[in-house]
């Protein structure tokens, strides 16, 4: 079986271990993903005046020109995700932006594309996944993570619950790793203040991986690039601010998944982490 | 007090470009409460709602604020009253940015960041905080 997939600009380049893993991933479960061709940036995070309607111009021809292809595309970067789900409710919602939208796309667009995130594709096909699972995972308590964009606002995304969701515990149940609860997991890591106050993005991030390590997650996965960066690379100046901070390793949702998987280890992209992820694997016999 | 003259424009303003009516607001300081950012800021999430109302577009204008909002939208799930807060925050972005007043000044960011940060961190800072 195919599934469309748009991977967008990041997970060529600094997330490339997330699109290695996820391919391979999807593989062992018997599905080919089929890149979207000719695809180009979704503009990145979702512009909030109303009044801005160039910005939905790129996420909409995106979605234009995949629902000529198929009626759902897959999508993993969490803000190409947010931004493709919150330009479709737009149209939707709003007629009078259809009729604008479309004047400047060359095919009419009606809102009606299916966006999917992996963690969805995957719920609904837990069985299958756990049929593939070839390596125990059962001792690695894992921090779920789910940031913001998969949550918030819920009207629009319709992913789960933005306060107490459970789709993730649940999918790495079913990989059969231990999933951490933590308070703060649907709180924001900083996201792109990390450009220009690095001190607040350190702090938020700080503040949630100690939150997940204070209920005794080993590690904390996450399924958005802009979270990874946040959460991996700004541990050292955590260190630097907070003495006290014992440095917690970062893995893609895929990564996890990849290594449940059995997949052998240079699919896995682990040698980009900042944080070492080697020696809390060898502790759990998992590489 | 000649400040408290309201400035019914910047009020008409603001709504226009976030959609949002500001008289929803109650003032309860439930987004300020769960705004992971407010400590950083000079003035807080309901506090700029306060000027917005009042018509203060001086002191509006003056915040650092606006600029800490991650657009991150635990305010806007939480609010009692339906408002969706980041989109005020835009709306005073917008705002600077329309009259050309960026927060961020490409060329001065660093280079090593730049190298490794991923791209989407960069372009929606881009797209948030420049004209």
């Amino acid at each position: 079986m195919k599934l469309q997939y748009y991977p967008g600009c990041t997970l060529y380049t600094k997330a490339k271990p997330l699109n290695t893993s996820l391919h391979a991933c999807f593989n062992a479960v018997g599905i080919e993903l089929a890149e979207l061709p000719h695809w180009y940036c979704c503009g990145t995070t979702f512009m909030l005046a109303r009044d801005n309607r160039m910005s939905l111009i790129a996420p909409l021809r995106i979605l234009a020109k995949a629902q000529q292809e198929d009626g759902k595309v897959l999508v993993p970067c969490s803000i190409c995700y947010n931004t493709l789900k919150r330009a479709n409710y737009m149209l939707k919602e709003n007629t009078e932006v259809l009729d604008i939208i479309n004047e400047h796309l060359e095919e009419s667009y009606d809102g009606n594309e299916i966006v999917l995130h992996p963690l969805e594709f995957f719920r609904d096909n837990e069985e299958l996944v756990r049929s593939k699972v070839k390596k125990s995972l059962q001792n690695l308590k894992v921090g779920c993570y789910y940031g913001c964009l998969l949550l918030r606002p819920q009207q629009e995304i319709q992913f789960d619950d933005p306060e107490a969701p459970t789709i993730f515990e649940n999918f790495i149940s079913s990989i059969g790793a231990t999933p951490i609860d933590f308070p703060l997991k649907v709180e924001c890591c900083g996201a792109y203040l990390v450009v220009n106050s690095p001190d607040a993005a350190v702090e938020a991030s700080y503040k949630l991986l100690r939150n997940a390590q204070d209920n005794g997650a080993d590690v904390v996965v996450t399924t958005c690039p802009l979270c990874y960066y946040n959460l991996d690379a700004l541990q050292g100046k955590m260190k630097k601010a907070h003495p006290d901070f014992k440095e917690i390793p970062i893995f893609y949702f895929s990564q996890i998944m990849a290594i449940a998987l059995g997949m052998e280890e240079k699919k896995l992209g682990l040698e980009q982490n900042k944080v070492s992820p080697y020696e809390i694997l060898k502790e759990y016999n998992l590489l | 007090m000649n400040k408290i003259l309201a400035d019914k424009d910047l009020t008409r303003r603001i709504e226009e470009i976030s959609d949002q009516k500001l008289s929803d607001c109650y003032q309860c300081g439930r987004c300020t409460a769960g705004c992971p950012f407010a400590e950083f800021m000079d003035v807080t999430p309901n506090q700029v709602i306060r000027f917005m109302q009042l018509g203060l577009k001086e002191d509006l204008l003056k915040t650092q604020g606006p600029w800490f909002c991650a657009a991150c939208l635990v305010c806007q799930a939480r609010c009692p009253r339906g408002v969706d807060i980041p989109r005020l925050m835009e709306a005073v972005r917008t705002i600077h940015l329309r009259a050309k007043e960026g927060l961020i000044d490409v060329p001065e960011i660093d280079k090593e960041f730049l190298l490794d940060a991923p791209p989407l961190a960069v372009m929606s800072a881009f797209s948030k905080f420049t004209y």
